[in-house]
């Protein structure tokens, strides 16, 4: 017992060398845990240090709003509260429909017409998946196909087939950082073989305005809502 | 034989970060021999496939670790360390006893609708015989809680409550080692029974009647046992520890802890570390046809940008460039990965910096990752390929079918190489832990360094220093020449010791064919010449290497000299390496070994494509068991668990163990650095396409 306990001290100290290709990843790690457990204890401190993302106490909305709207260019807001994660999130790369967005300490989210197709830097990433039209999730009670794609935990490629249709909820009208817009709520319910994912789009016009969308198991449901366009 | 520390954090962290999902269905559960059973006895039931486990059990003055490992669905196998303190208590003996043995269990039948999963097991195939017993078991469930086991036990689990001798008598145990054939299922049969009752997710009650008497422990009043009756109750923490608290045979009690590990689920979840950068999109050719011109080949200064840039895209990732060549519309670009644990990924990274850093006329991108300096496979990625499948569904598959992987083939002549990279020095100071048995060795910190003269030509080093051991010190008795059994001298002696000091030379000698020439010395114990040839194709799951070696044994003190030993050796191995698919891997060697014995090693490892490795070996040699010792014959088993597959972050180190159930001088090889096969098989078609997926991540 003794010797293990020792094991770990030496572990903690890690290891030092020229080699900085392997910094000491038991301390990476023990940070990344302990930035993670933090965040959850309390969201609203992770949301101040990346920006006061909810535009939460203490900020004003609309304040906010400006200082986004100055840079003149989009803003996405992402945030899931069992990932501690908040943020307003810039382009990184457009081609066509498809826009990837990157939060400043490195995860990406990739939408197609505004659905989630790709995230990358999560843990549990959607590596790739095919995704509903606008016009699509306009069609209530048309089936369709979705297949998303992981990656297991051995690193194997995993695809998951759902069928899915779609419901209108109504019309919402929804507030984001201090601007109300008039919008459609529809509802994607997917299922396969007895396990049921739930996506809701926030539509305006003909384009997503706010989301929340079902990213893997291991990371849930993430929020996403375009503050600026 | 070693275990860096970090597999202690390791574990730890395994257990920390686990969030914990239920376990929809009913997996059998871990006895206290680290099994899959109930309280003392098996079960018919075995784990999920690929399921490790590392297991404490105390019972009383005798505590038992083990390694179990789910091989295939039906197969498992465990390797246990049991320890009996107060042995000499009432009878002569050693204050202390200590017992290793192997298990290996075959479940025959998976459970039906109406059928019981019935298992058969052999505990302790091979050693003394303090363990030895075979059973079969059924164990059949009955909706989702209740599990009903019922089984017959020969050997030390026909020792109470006997019913005759079915298939005869039993032989006195032939204490040398080899497997006891001739005791299995031989002697008297005694049947065994048990419940397990599933209170909710994290509670389970178990209870059974055993037909162990514990008639070596009673007779040296270890153990006392007034009835065949125990019952416990376990609490599973997570997917990754359990707990049990039992009460056996009415007048002891006995605690267990599992640590349960799934190499396929990683406990981060997934791969962290940061996203890719996106791929650069080129213009349109007919919006932007100048674009496209292949003019620019001709600046004089476009190569030393071009791998100037492209090595500062790579450096976030820890990828080299080693050098770079191209023309017009195709570059090649040499890497070697230092960090990143899938090569795929490492491809994937390169493929990417290269969109961005390649003028538009270049379509093809070839990219050779380099091992010890030498290339060792091409991917070749046509770059329109790569624009246009960086979003579509499933495309690493798409990717796949349009990427080849080749021979590496020679580096071009006009490749431009890195002044950085070589000569260049390297080096590290590393606390480590080797490990002798589950919770047995020493710890230390390793310095090590390396000197990277000229691509494939390495001088390199590392010295030892130990700080803390709990190791046995032991004194060899075998009637061999002392190659590998004087360790306790070598660790004693030898504080801090050089452990290694060589020059290294890997070259291509032609298509297919790497090679090696290590010289100096190659380990603790031996100091010599090793040279090594591999045939390997590519896209080939067969290769066949050649090894020989002359060697002189080492002084026990670790420094430079010879003194002690007037012993010199050839060796020699032919070996064949099969990639079996699914992750099993296959070798065979065959040749002459450390003691001048002749044989052949067989050795089975499961791989998984993110880097977890568990396996068994064996080696027959002409060495009889009497002169080998104990053991009878050189085995074991061993297991790497990658830090990235823990961690999640990116990282190319890992943990690596190999347990003996005894050690003998017989079916020694040399343990020189860089054997050839491994990390050449890692940029093969068998080594990239398991986890190809992470070309995108």
């Amino acid at each position: 017992m003794k010797l293990l306990v020792a094991g770990l001290a030496l572990a903690l100290l890690g290891a030092c060398g020229s080699d900085k290709t392997g910094s000491s990843p038991v301390m990476s790690a023990v940070g990344s845990f302990a930035k993670d457990s933090l965040a959850k204890v309390s969201p609203g401190k992770k949301a101040a240090a990346t920006g006061a993302a909810k535009g939460g106490k203490g900020t004003d909305p609309s304040k906010r709003r400006a200082e986004l709207e100055k840079a003149g260019k989009p803003v996405l807001r992402v945030s899931s509260k069992a990932m501690g994660l908040a943020s307003f999130v810039k382009i990184a790369d457009a081609k066509g429909p498809v826009l990837t967005w990157a939060t400043p300490d490195g995860a990406t989210f990739s939408q197609r017409n505004g659905v989630l197709i790709q995230t990358r830097g999560l843990g549990g990433d959607l590596m790739s998946a095919t995704g509903p039209s606008v016009a699509q999730l306009m069609q209530p009670g048309q089936k369709y196909t979705r297949i998303y794609y992981f990656l297991g935990g051995d690193d194997q490629g995993v695809k998951r087939t759902y069928d899915c249709v779609t419901t209108i909820a109504g019309p919402d009208r929804i507030e984001i950082l201090g601007r109300a817009h008039a919008t459609t709520h529809v509802v994607e319910t997917c299922a396969r073989s007895g396990v049921k994912v739930k996506n809701d789009f926030w539509i305006e016009g003909s384009r997503i305005r706010q989301s929340r969308e079902w990213v893997s198991s291991g990371i849930g449901h993430i929020e996403f809502a375009r503050v600026v366009d | 034989m070693q275990l860096s520390s970090r597999l202690v954090a390791v574990l730890a962290l395994g257990t920390a970060l686990v969030s914990p999902p239920a376990l929809a269905e009913m997996s059998g559960t871990l006895n206290l021999n680290g099994a899959t059973g109930l309280i003392d006895m098996p079960s018919g039931d075995a784990q999920r496939d690929s399921t490790f486990s590392f297991s404490t059990t105390l019972l009383g003055p005798i505590t038992r670790s083990t390694l179990s490992f789910q091989f295939s669905e039906r197969l498992s196998g465990s390797f246990r360390f049991q320890t009996w303190r107060d042995w000499n208590s009432e009878l002569p003996g050693p204050d202390k006893e200590s017992d290793r043995s192997i298990d290996l269990r075959y479940q025959v039948l998976k459970e039906g609708k109406y059928t019981p999963a019935l298992t058969i097991g052999l505990q302790d195939l091979t050693a003394k015989g303090l363990f030895g017993s075979e059973y079969i078991a059924a164990t059949k469930t009955f909706g989702d809680k209740l599990k009903v086991t019922a089984g017959l036990g020969w050997g030390r689990l026909g020792s109470d409550g006997g019913i005759g001798s079915p298939f005869g008598s039993r032989p006195p145990v032939d204490p040398t080692g080899t497997p006891n054939a001739d005791q299995w299922f031989r002697g008297e049969a005694a049947p065994f029974a048990g419940v397990e009752y599933k209170l909710n997710d994290s509670w389970t009650l178990k209870g059974e009647y055993s037909s162990d008497a514990y008639v070596v422990e009673d007779r040296r009043g270890l153990i006392e046992r007034d009835s065949p009756f125990n019952f416990g109750v376990e609490y599973q923490r997570g997917p990754a520890t359990r707990f049990g608290a039992y009460s056996l045979g009415g007048k002891e009690f006995a605690l267990a802890f599992h640590i349960i590990l799934d190499p396929k689920s990683r406990p981060t979840g997934g791969v962290t570390g940061r996203a890719p950068e996106p791929v650069k999109a080129r213009p349109a050719r007919a919006a932007d046809p100048e674009a496209y011109d292949g003019g620019w080949v001709t600046q004089a200064d476009a190569g030393s940008l071009l791998r100037k840039n492209l090595a500062k895209r790579l450096a976030v990732d820890g990828i080299a460039v080693e050098n770079l060549s191209y023309n017009a519309t195709t570059v090649q670009v040499r890497i070697r990965n230092g960090r990143i644990d899938a090569g795929s990924q490492a491809i994937g990274r390169t493929a990417r910096a290269l969109s961005h850093v390649m003028p538009a006329s270049v379509e093809v991108f070839e990219i050779v990752p380099v091992v010890n300096g030498v290339g060792v496979s091409k991917v070749t990625i046509r770059r329109s390929d790569l624009e246009a499948l960086e979003y579509t569904a499933d495309n690493s598959t798409l990717l796949r079918e349009r990427v080849t992987i080749g021979e590496a083939g020679p580096v071009p002549d006009y490749a431009l190489g890195d002044e950085n990279l070589y000569p260049k020095f390297r080096w590290g100071l590393r606390p480590v832990v080797r490990l002798g048995e589950p919770i047995k060795g020493d710890i230390g910190l390793r310095l090590s360094a390396a000197y990277d003269l000229a691509p494939g030509l390495v001088l390199s080093g590392s010295i030892y220093k130990e700080i803390a051991s709990n190791r046995d010190p032991g004194t060899s008795k075998s009637p061999l020449p002392h190659v590998r059994t004087d360790s306790g001298r070598y660790n004693e002696f030898g504080d801090p010791a050089l452990e290694r000091l060589t020059l290294a030379w890997f070259a291509r000698p032609g298509e297919n064919l790497y090679s090696r020439v290590t010289f100096g010395y190659l380990e603790r114990m031996h100091a010599g010449v090793s040279g090594e040839v591999l045939w390997k194709p590519v896209d080939s799951p067969l290769a066949l290497g050649v090894e020989v070696n002359y060697t002189k044994q080492r002084d026990t003190d670790g420094g430079l000299g010879f003194g002690e030993y007037d012993y010199d050796i050839v060796t020699g191995h032919v070996s064949a390496y099969y990639d079996f698919g699914n992750g099993y891997l296959g070798q065979l060697d065959v040749g002459r070994y450390l003691a001048g014995d002749v044989g052949a090693t067989v050795s089975v490892d499961r791989v998984f494509a993110n880097g977890w490795r568990v396996g068994a070996f064996a080696t027959v040699t002409d060495v009889s068991p009497e002169d080998f010792g104990e053991a009878g014959f050189d085995k074991g088993v061993r297991l790497t668990i990658p830090f990235n597959w823990a961690l999640g972050t990116d990282n190319r180190r890992a943990v690596g163990l190999t347990f003996r159930p005894g050690s003998g001088d017989g079916g020694a090889r040399v343990n020189v650095e860089d054997r050839l096969y491994d990390p050449i098989r890692e940029y093969h078609s068998d080594g990239l396409d398991p986890d190809w997926g992470r070309v995108w991540r």
